[in-house]
């Protein structure tokens, strides 16, 4: 299932909804997504990850790109909702307490 | 070599990436149904998608498609035309994948083991692909060859190299 990327805005917080499939082929769209964030400033963003399916490494470096630029900007990263194949990718690479899953 | 192995010659490219990689999951469906149910185990009820659910299956493909990421973007990076060759077998005791290209030879020794407590943008593929196997082997060639083995519950061997490649 390729990836689809939900966005909404709610004040000064972006939601996003990742469902589907991020990887090395998907993973550009995402990078897309963080460019626009970054430049808007935005100070919180909340990423739900509960629709996705399959995650790699290059979808986990743009999930890490996003938390370090936007918090390089003074904002936060909220990720939640990871399951399945993603969460233990998350959790091999002990990124389950910096996103707090 | 094992005549029950499934095989596989693809384009070694991204854009077939999803199609290997779900063959690799049915192959980690089948060895788990073999388990349960012997040789009544088949493919005619395969999942209408991915299906990564099950720990043995979510080990296997998320190694497997570390080591397919790396071949492409990696060895046969520049190439012509680059296919790439797929070889899985199931036996009681689990699974075995044999990847093979014809592109740049690659030495695993040089790849240092990430620092996991720092967030990582890369260098993860295959420590993912080692954590979650219990064989990972790279014999350089050419042809390379990759050889991926996983357990299944329960089996104290690891699988049989029964389709190792004959000829290189």
């Amino acid at each position: 299932m390729p990836i689809e990327i939900v966005r909404a805005d709610t004040g000064d917080t972006v939601s996003l909804r990742i469902s589907g499939t991020l990887d090395v082929l998907t993973a550009p769209e995402m990078g897309t997504q963080i460019e626009r964030i970054v430049n808007e400033r935005r100070m919180k963003v909340m990423v739900d990850l509960s629709g996705l399916d399959l995650i790699d490494s290059s979808g986990v470096a743009a999930l890490v790109a996003l938390y370090k630029r936007v918090r390089a900007g003074g904002g936060q990263v909220h990720v939640a909702g990871a399951r399945d194949q993603p969460l233990a990718i998350f959790k091999l690479l002990r990124m389950d307490k910096v996103f707090l899953l | 070599m094992d005549p029950r192995a499934i095989r596989l010659t693809a384009p070694c490219t991204l854009h077939h990436r999803a199609l290997v990689v779900r063959l690799v999951a049915e192959v980690c469906r089948l060895a788990r149904s073999q388990a349960a149910v012997g040789d009544a185990a088949s493919t005619d009820d395969l999942a209408p998608g991915y299906d990564v659910r099950d720990p043995f299956d979510v080990a296997v493909v998320s190694a497997f498609a570390e080591i397919y990421n790396n071949i492409v973007l990696h060895a046969c990076e520049g190439m012509v035309d680059p296919i790439i060759e797929l070889r899985a077998a199931v036996d009681e005791h689990g699974v075995t994948l044999e990847l093979v290209d014809h592109g740049q030879v690659f030495d695993p020794s040089t790849v240092a083991s990430p620092d996991l407590d720092s967030l990582l943008e890369g260098g993860m593929g295959l420590h993912i692909a080692r954590a979650m196997l219990d064989v990972v082997e790279y014999e350089p060639g050419p042809p390379n060859l990759w050889r991926l083995q996983k357990r299944l519950p329960g089996s104290s061997a690891v699988p049989a190299p029964s389709v190792r490649i004959a000829q290189r």
